[in-house]
């Protein structure tokens, strides 16, 4: 039988496209308008959120919410920055092949786990201190009578539902996290081998 | 050299290497496709800051293997092995023999898609007729690492095609 090298090596060739110049440009035009167009649906889903919240506050709709509606704003702005810069302190194509394939692999996974092990910092604690400060002036307004007979009912659907959410959110977060540091552990291992 | 002709080079040279690469890890033509371009665009991107720091080879050859790693984890389905535990399970039950030059390629792309890296990657390197410093050089595993998995891969490789076509 004939080596499973050789047989390797004159395995028949599938043609490439990309050998041609004009092929590889049009390729990467078309890889940044995606990365372009994945950026303008974030920036357009916060800035709606963000307007929406402005135009409330403008038009005094919620006057005692005005000021956690802000922070919620300036909440959206933190996150997208954080979004933003984490994208951005993606690797340079350049330096893809400055490091060995199992150096470049735990440095991915580092960077993964790094944002997804602080989410609860950068992602949901922005969002959090407005929202129970929201929650605070329902709870004041239904302590002093203010607030309509439906409000109580209304305010544990409120806190049920968020901490339902939040807690989901922050076991997906972690269960990552962990996924991507026992890999780290791996690579390590392989490394000192 | 420009960026473009560094790129030219390396695809006339190695173009067909990258083509069994992109074979070997992704079964969907489609797919296979898509990596092979994403190869192709991280090389000549590569090639900016290429100055000489290893040989064309191995820059090539962590472009590639870097790129495919990525692809590779985003799409992973099922678990991978490593060359040990992959040389614990026995090879499947194979009606028609071990002969054809295509079928043994077939079951050689299906190794190294069980494969976890780095195992994966020697194994195709080591197929790429690579030698352990190389190898060493791209993977990023000391030299005494990537002789026991050559090591490994040749008796995988005895057992699982040498041995049958004997029988």
């Amino acid at each position: 039988m004939t080596d499973p090298r050789t047989i390797w090596k004159t395995q028949p060739n599938e043609e490439n496209a990309m050998s041609d110049l004009a092929a590889l440009r049009a390729r990467a035009a078309r890889f940044e308008a995606r990365v372009r167009l994945r950026n303008v649906a974030l920036y357009a889903y916060s800035a709606f959120s963000i307007l929406v919240s402005l135009w409330l506050v403008a038009r005094g709709a919620f006057p005692a919410m005005r000021w956690p509606m802000l922070l919620m704003v300036g909440a959206h702005l933190f996150v997208l920055w954080q979004i933003n810069r984490r994208i951005n302190a993606r690797r340079l194509p350049a330096e893809i092949a400055a490091r060995p394939a199992l150096d470049f692999h735990r440095g991915e996974l580092e960077r993964q786990a790094e944002g997804l092990s602080r989410a609860w910092l950068w992602y949901m604690v922005p969002f959090l201190i407005p929202f129970a400060w929201e929650l605070g002036i329902m709870a004041s307004r239904i302590h002093s009578g203010e607030a309509p007979p439906e409000a109580p009912r209304l305010l544990v659907i409120f806190i049920v539902v968020a901490v339902c959410f939040w807690t989901a959110v922050l076991l997906a977060f972690s269960r990552a996290a962990l996924k991507a540091q026992l890999q780290i552990a791996r690579l390590d291992a392989l490394k000192a081998e | 050299m420009t960026q473009d002709e560094q790129y030219l080079q390396a695809m006339a040279e190695f173009g067909t290497a990258l083509g069994r690469l992109a074979r070997a890890y992704e079964p969907d033509a489609d797919l296979r496709h898509d990596l092979l371009q994403d190869v192709s665009l991280a090389l000549w991107r590569s090639f900016a800051g290429f100055a000489g720091q290893c040989s064309l080879r191995t820059w090539v050859y962590r472009v590639a293997h870097n790129t495919a790693i990525s692809a590779r984890v985003r799409r992973r389905k099922g678990r991978l092995v490593s060359l040990d535990e992959l040389a614990g399970i026995a090879a499947p039950d194979d009606p028609e023999g071990a002969a054809g030059r295509a079928h043994v390629l077939e079951r050689l792309h299906r190794l190294i898609r069980r494969l976890a890296p780095p195992d994966d990657q020697v194994m195709l390197l080591y197929l790429e007729d690579q030698d352990a410093a190389e190898i060493a050089e791209i993977t990023g595993l000391s030299a005494g690492a990537v002789a026991t998995r050559i090591h490994r891969v040749k008796q995988l490789l005895t057992r699982r095609f040498q041995q049958e076509s004997e029988t």
